[in-house]
């Protein structure tokens, strides 16, 4: 705590922290007491009082705080070191995710680059098997295999992100704010989360993209629908316990406004949930799409994975001949791989964001 | 406890009108109406022409020129007397249609239950029993791996490899066709033996969850004092890990069961497509791709209806295995 203190360079309010560490319960005595006193530099004392808030959150916390400051402080040398650092504690399996999902952008983004016909043309024959032209061979359309999973992949990218950042943040912002607000705002979303967490979803995705078409949107909307529960949920828990923190009790005591305290003191704080969660909604989100894509309810003008096992498996007597190999596999693989390196990168980043798992590598 | 108990009925009933509202409003918040798809043949496999008298009734049924609460009232009593409305596809009672394929459904789901449960606290108690050992840590390792492929990717695995591959399973059905059983045995192992590839992949994704949790639970409760006192006493170590440790572990594992079968009802949708096993699953996309909207609808709230039942069951079971909760 003390190190941390000297690290930013403000030395004058060490004693003031040893008073906060001593003495919990009298904080806000004090802090009331001091602000009576000096009545003339209250902006600065806001400040200070904030930054003790800050200190204090950082040393009881974790790394991510700390990462922060050495960004602002120093230089570009700490930059680098500051992601190499978080990257260095994940474990093996985490770095394998880390990887592959890299490959995986990588490959949806330079589709055009590294594919040679367009997936959604006719530009060999029917069901070639994977060759020289073609090196995953065709569908029985005679379009491209390679060319469709490097396009599907941004599908399934697309789709996984968006649910994924517009429920992650968007609930979790709802359940901030509820958790801030309280009384029967609070109870009012209490009881809708419970009800959205207990509905079928699958069964229920099936029923509403039937209803309403297939398109990219729908199927987002409807995910989002699905999806934001969670994150409101615990995002509205972590506000409710943040909230009696002194640290807290005392930057609104100096007259912090309920903005500046989400910002500064709340968001931070659940920020690192809120990104675990949302890996872990997106890898949901990608096996929904190719669920309903598979059952024949997906863009049927795009080219996703699930639509690719859809076509695949609903080609008569597929099991009967060769062709499987070389068109229902490579999508197969492709969600598979994906689903792990999601799962593996969310389950290191649990373990490294909450250190009180204590969880060690490798599971 | 009280208060709990409310909240929960009062969840499964606010649940179960939620899934109501929307079975009665979806069909109405669609571009264009029911009948103009289903008229019109842009249906993909099978085209369905619907006569006047047809497009009548469908109007009639839905009651679109009465006002909307009394529609939804007059659909509340319809779906009391359990009518559900006609297929346009099977032409006969969507319940008809429904009960005839949902007793597949419950086998596969109900033993797949069975079997991933058991199985999932057998080698969930080892693993605690073998902590910090080697073995326990290939265990976790492989079984965390395992639970985040889903579902029906698994079954399409197993099907490539065991159908396809090794022509050891059949690739499709719940029975034999045109078979001639020499009796109910015969008949029995037939269906077993089609049911094999969909159970084994429904009890694979779930088992993980019941082993995580098992040995999760164990391995705090056998902190406990109580098992201390039970070493103290002499009892045998199959006794402590059994009688004592095993049998207050496994009130989790119930609470879980009933939630696993709410899940499983959600992927047991796809895995049914990937076996074409006729179970409602099946029923469910072929409704979708012929549009057969009554049906669609009628599926829905028999799912959502079994899950309810499902949870309502565990938490009967629970109050009888956990003295502590009143009931």
């Amino acid at each position: 705590m003390i190190k941390d203190t000297d690290d930013s360079g403000n030395v004058g309010i060490l004693s003031f922290i040893q008073a906060l560490n001593i003495n919990k319960t009298n904080i806000i005595n004090r802090v009331n007491r001091i602000g009576r006193v000096n009545r003339i530099g209250r902006v600065n004392r806001i400040g200070r009082v904030n930054r003790i808030g800050r200190v204090n959150r950082i040393g009881r916390v974790n790394r991510i705080g700390r990462v922060n400051r050495i960004d602002r402080v120093n230089g570009i040398n700490k930059i680098v070191s500051s992601v190499s650092k978080p990257f260095s504690r994940f474990s093996t399996e985490g770095k394998i995710g880390i990887f592959g999902i890299l490959c995986i952008i990588l490959m949806a983004v330079f589709a055009p680059v590294i594919t040679t016909y367009s997936p959604q043309r006719i530009t060999g024959d029917s069901l070639e098997p994977p060759g020289f032209g073609h090196i995953l061979g065709t569908d029985e359309l005679g379009m491209d295999i390679w060319s469709q999973i490097c396009y599907g992949a941004r599908m399934s990218l697309t789709i996984g992100l968006a649910v994924a950042f517009i429920s992650g943040f968007g609930g979790g912002a709802i359940g901030i704010l509820a958790g801030y607000i309280g009384g029967y705002i609070d109870q009012g979303l209490m009881r809708v989360i419970d009800v959205t967490m207990a509905l079928p979803s699958f069964p229920l995705l099936i029923v509403i993209s039937a209803f309403l078409g297939p398109s990219i949107l729908n199927v987002i909307l409807i995910l989002v629908l699905f999806s934001w529960a969670k994150p409101a949920r615990i995002a509205r828990s972590q506000t409710l316990s943040l909230k009696k923190n002194s640290y807290i009790i005392a930057a609104r005591n100096y007259g912090a406004k309920p903005f500046y305290l989400l910002w500064r003191h709340i968001l931070p704080e659940i920020l690192p949930v809120l990104f675990v969660l949302v890996i872990g909604i997106s890898s949901h989100a990608i096996v929904a799409e190719a669920g309903l894509a598979f059952l024949g309810l997906g863009d049927p003008t795009s080219k996703s994975w699930g639509m690719m096992l859809n076509h695949a498996t609903g080609f008569r007597s597929i099991y009967f001949t060769p062709y499987w190999q070389w068109w229902l596999l490579p999508p197969l693989f492709m969600l598979i791989f994906l689903l792990l390196c999601l799962a593996f990168i969310s389950r290191d980043m649990e373990r490294i964001l909450d250190p009180k798992l204590k969880i060690k590598k490798g599971f | 406890m009280v208060n709990d108990r409310n909240s929960f009925i009062f969840r499964s009933l606010s649940t179960l009108l939620v899934i109501l509202v929307i079975n009665f409003f979806l069909p109405r918040m669609m571009p264009g109406d029911p009948f103009s798809t289903t008229s019109a043949d842009e249906v993909g496999e099978e085209i369905i022409v619907m006569t006047e008298e047809q497009h009548l009734y469908y109007v009639n049924y839905y009651g679109l020129d009465r006002p909307l609460y009394e529609q939804f009232l007059s659909y509340m009593k319809k779906l009391m007397t359990g009518n559900l409305g006609r297929s346009i596809y099977y032409k006969m009672p969507v319940s008809d249609v429904i009960m005839l394929h949902l007793p597949w459904t419950i086998l596969i789901v109900v033993s797949a239950t069975v079997i991933s449960t058991i199985s999932g606290v057998i080698l969930g108690t080892l693993s605690a029993k073998n902590r910090k050992k080697g073995s326990d840590k290939i265990m976790m390792t492989g079984m965390i791996a395992f639970a985040e492929i889903p579902s029906f990717l698994l079954g399409l695995i197993l099907l490539l490899i065991f159908s396809v591959y090794f022509r050891l399973f059949p690739l499709a059905g719940a029975v034999t066709p045109f078979a001639h059983y020499n009796g109910p045995t015969d008949q029995v192992l037939d269906i077993l033996y089609h049911a094999f590839l969909p159970v084994l992949t429904l009890s694979l994704s779930q088992l993980t969850g019941v082993y995580l949790l098992t040995r999760n639970t164990l391995i705090t409760v056998t902190t406990k004092d109580y098992i201390r006192t039970a070493r103290a006493k002499g009892l045998g170590e199959k006794n402590v890990w059994i009688r004592h440790a095993l049998r207050n572990a496994l009130l989790p594992v119930v609470t879980r069961t009933g939630f696993m079968i709410g899940i499983m009802m959600g992927g047991v949708v796809l895995v049914e497509n990937v076996f074409s096993y006729p179970g409602i699953g099946m029923t469910l996309r072929s409704a979708v791709v012929g549009r057969d909207y009554p049906l669609i609808q009628g599926i829905l709230l028999v799912i959502a209806i079994s899950i309810l039942i499902c949870n309502l069951l565990v938490d009967k079971i629970y109050g009888k295995l956990d003295p502590r909760v009143v009931i």
